[in-house]
């Protein structure tokens, strides 16, 4: 079959402006875009860069956007780009600064990310004792969790990336839940420590778009939020939103409903004058409109047993 | 110029071992790798590495399946080291984070795979690869280790008889330069490309092999190459783990015979037999429904290939199967401390032949050989860049690759083209230096590489960039490629009888009396010198 491909350009060594090239080729029913890809370039054109490795789908490396969306071309089949007409665009990630071509910085923006989290665990690797004996259930999860072949997907579809791309990302994060949660790590704490921190796990918005995007079933949502708990529960609450949902919590659990005034207090910090400066215009505006909620003095609502009784009960499960 | 106490080519298991081990030692370490370490073709395996952990197992049950998989070709000494220390060494990875599945007292839990008599490969589903590299590189990451990333190496920098280091150009500047080591290890993979279909990355053409030799080193056991049986037909070269056949996966020829004379079989002769029972392209199915749902839960990475590549479901559909060119035996010689011949040169890996693997890699050990080896290898070149005094880096070496890719980048270019080329050779390693030979075919696959070898003279990069130019790197993996199979070929005529992956129509047999030996294949005078060496008594 004739397919045109509309591919990306930017050439580094000229303009560095981005550009588009048309190639149309012949290529069998049951070729892959990498396929065309590795065509184009020994008999069309011979500068195009794309990166590939394994070519089978296993490694991560030959991820582009195919028609928009994001994929590993090596799996990517032409005919199921082909339907709506004989032409398939082709471009670099959304949003990752582009080296050349389909090449883009992947140093950028997945591998510093990684190494950014410290993504090993401090053990004691002697084999006297044998291995470390633990049920399969928790290696399980570990497996699910290190099946990330760092394709950049979760990264890709992120929401919050395109706004601050120092974020560290969904698939940096997932790393640091491998290295919280791994038994064998004497040095989780501190890793927790590192994405607690600005730009980690509390500036995920959970939009859930990583989910929908790993090819894996990894759900690194799911992951961060559970980054949260630990750290939350291991008393690392550095960053103001964390401080945030403890107050928010501990408020409802006690009188049923939010104390906005010690909500406001408490997330700031109550040693953090600074902070709690900031907050003293809002404080007046609302005074004078007659909102002001008092810190601490605040009503139970009706029920208010019933609701702590809800927490308690959850709080009971999550042991 | 970049000046190190050792310099690491390679960033697989075997790369990334030698490199932590080196580390540890002592050494300033730098690593080159052609693709990023977790891009590399350790990624991708699969079934499992085995160790002698079991109540019932023992170093010496280990060897001695070892030898029998081997075919009686492999170093007893190199085996026992490796038999001893298996364990070890697997147990420092379970240590250091890697995911292994439990049995039910919580011990690492291991699977029956190949010709192992006992159960003793350690596996994470069927993911160990991808496993074992990515905490390979969770701790190469920790050691702080300088790495150079998809930069390809052009030389060796050999002065009097010894590796004083590298040359390398980085794909993202498109400059060259020198690397000065006291010691370099090459861990740059298998040349199994050289064969197509094949079930390697596409990066696996034999760089390491092909910069050794062109130095001088020595290349051991050529010939032999291993065929994985369960390859699946419908898509080049995607493995399914061999590890099914020993859950109970059943494979039937095309008029529905099951072939069963392959249980607890080596590679070899599982290959040979699905071979023997082909009639066409993919007639031989492998049915994986017997294996159950239960068994089939730890196979995820089978599930979904056999689904995205091969748009199969391996819970209602049979999978067609076709032997494929896996993995060589041969490589660069070494000793058992990694040494080739040159002084401060040491190999490493798949690209290494330091007499383990014989005529047939036992399946489970390739990974465990990386680790094992890979941390002896990274000692040994610690130890010999702490004894050696400094050597300085040739002055013009660098100056002497400029001139060479430039002459490559210039002048005009035949019609050929460096994909018609490979696919060619592939085709015809396949053919003619494939599961069985004969020598009629051998002396034909001679002729075909040489006119191969004139053609490709005339192809020139078209590319003038130096920055990703994959063209380029394309264009010196298929000279590495082409080196390599004339070698292959050449050791596969010398060899007169039947031993394992090498098996000659023309000399069915294994002949003791002659052939208790290497091959050993070296460049002298711009063509291929070959000997026999005879397998060291023990």
């Amino acid at each position: 079959m004739e397919v045109t491909f509309k591919v990306y350009r930017k050439d580094p060594e000229k303009d560095g402006k981005p550009g588009r090239s048309n190639y149309t080729v012949e290529v069998a029913e049951s070729a892959t875009v990498l396929d065309a890809l590795l065509k184009i370039r020994d008999e069309v054109d011979s500068t195009l860069a794309f990166r590939a490795s394994c070519a089978k789908g296993y490694c991560g490396e030959c991820m582009v956007r195919v028609n928009g969306s994001a994929r590993l071309c090596c799996t990517a089949k032409v005919p199921d780009y082909t339907k709506k007409g004989p032409e398939i665009s082709l471009d670099p990630l959304r949003n990752i600064p582009v080296i050349k071509d389909l090449v883009f910085d992947f140093d950028a923006f997945l591998w510093n990310k990684i190494k950014a989290v410290k993504p090993w665990l401090e053990s004691d690797g002697s084999s006297v004792n044998g291995e470390n004996l633990l049920p399969d259930s928790q290696m399980q999860d570990m497996r699910k969790v290190m099946s990330c072949f760092n394709c950049g997907m979760c990264d890709e579809g992120c929401t919050v990336l395109p706004v601050d791309f120092n974020f560290l990302g969904p698939a940096a994060l997932t790393k640091a839940y491998r290295l919280a949660f791994d038994p064998r790590n004497k040095n989780s704490r501190e890793q927790v420590k590192i994405v607690e921190k600005p730009k980690g796990i509390w500036d995920c918005v959970h939009c859930y778009e990583a989910d929908e995007h790993c090819p894996r079933g990894i759900e690194p949502t799911k992951r961060i939020v559970a980054l949260r708990d630990k750290a939350y529960h291991a008393g690392i609450t550095h960053e103001t939103v964390a401080r945030h949902h403890k107050s928010f919590a501990a408020s409802v659990k006690e009188s049923g409903w939010v104390d906005e005034g010690r909500l406001a207090v408490e997330s700031e910090g109550l040693t953090n004058v600074k902070g709690l400066m900031k907050l003293l215009p809002t404080a007046a505006k609302a005074l004078a409109k007659g909102k002001a909620p008092i810190p601490y003095m605040h009503a139970k609502r009706p029920d208010a047993d019933r609701i702590k009784k809800i927490f308690e009960k959850a709080e009971q499960e999550e042991k | 110029m970049q000046e190190f106490d050792v310099l690491v080519v390679g960033g697989g298991a075997a790369g990334l071992r030698a490199a932590i081990a080196a580390k540890h030692a002592g050494a300033t370490v730098a690593l080159i790798s052609k693709v990023h370490p977790l891009r590399t073709n350790s990624a991708i395996a699969q079934g499992g590495l085995n160790a002698p952990l079991g109540k019932n197992d023992s170093p010496e049950s280990f060897a001695q399946d070892t030898f029998v998989a081997g075919d009686d070709l492999c170093d007893r000494d190199v085996v026992r080291i490796f038999t001893q220390k298996a364990s070890q060494d697997i147990i420092w990875l379970e240590r250091m984070g890697v995911p292994f599945n439990r049995d039910t007292e919580g011990r690492l839990d291991r699977r029956p795979f190949g010709s192992n008599r006992q159960s003793r490969t350690c596996y994470t589903d069927d993911r160990t690869g991808h496993m074992v590299l990515q905490v390979l590189h969770e701790q190469f990451q920790r050691e702080q280790i300088p790495s150079f990333e998809e930069w390809f190496v052009s030389t060796l920098a050999v002065d009097n008889g010894t590796c004083v280091g590298a040359v390398a150009l980085s794909l993202r500047s498109g400059k060259l330069d020198a690397f000065s080591a006291r010691s370099t290890i090459l861990a740059s993979g298998g040349f199994t490309r050289v064969y197509l279909p094949s079930t390697a990355s596409l990066g696996t053409t034999g760089d390491g092999q092909s910069l050794g030799y062109n130095a001088g080193a020595r290349l051991m056991d050529m010939e032999m190459i291993q065929f994985h049986p369960t390859v699946l037909a419908k898509r080049e070269g995607l493995l399914l783990t061999e590890a099914l056949l020993s859950e109970g996966a059943v494979v039937v020829d095309h008029k529905g015979g099951s072939i069963s004379d392959i249980k607890g079989m080596p590679r070899h002769k599982i290959s040979l037999s699905i071979y023997s029972r082909q009639n066409g392209a993919g007639s031989v199915l492998l049915d994986l429904r017997p294996v159950g749902k239960e068994k089939l839960a730890r196979f995820p990475q089978t599930q979904e290939l056999a689904r995205t590549v091969g748009g199969l479901d391996v819970t209602k559909e049979v999978l067609p199967i076709s032997p494929a060119a896996h993995r060589p035996m041969g490589g660069i010689e070494t000793n058992a401390a990694g040494e080739t011949s040159i002084d401060g040169l040491f190999a490493v890996g798949e690209c290494a032949c330091n007499g383990l693997n014989g005529a047939g890699r036992l399946a489970g050990n390739t990974l465990t050989e990386a680790v094992v080896f890979g941390r002896k290898v990274g000692e040994a070149a610690a130890k010999h860049a702490t004894a050696v005094a400094k050597k300085s880096f040739p002055a013009t070496k660098v100056g002497d690759e400029e001139q060479k890719l430039a002459r490559i980048m210039s002048g005009d270019s035949s019609q050929d083209t460096v994909r018609k080329i490979h696919g060619e050779l592939g085709r015809l390693m396949n053919e003619k230096v494939g599961l069985i030979r004969n020598g009629a075919g051998l002396k034909e696959a001679l002729t075909e590489i040489q006119n191969l070898e004139e053609r490709f003279s005339r192809v020139r990069v078209k590319n003038p960039s130096r920055v990703y130019n994959y063209e380029l790197t394309s264009y010196l993996e298929l000279a590495s490629m082409l080196t390599l199979a004339e070698v292959v070929a050449l050791a596969a005529q010398s060899r007169t009888e039947s031993r394992g992956a090498h098996q000659r129509a023309d000399f069915p047999e294994r002949d003791d009396t002659n052939w208790k030996s290497h091959t050993v294949a070296t460049l002298a005078g711009g063509s291929v010198q070959l000997q026999k060496k005879p397998m060291a008594s023990s």
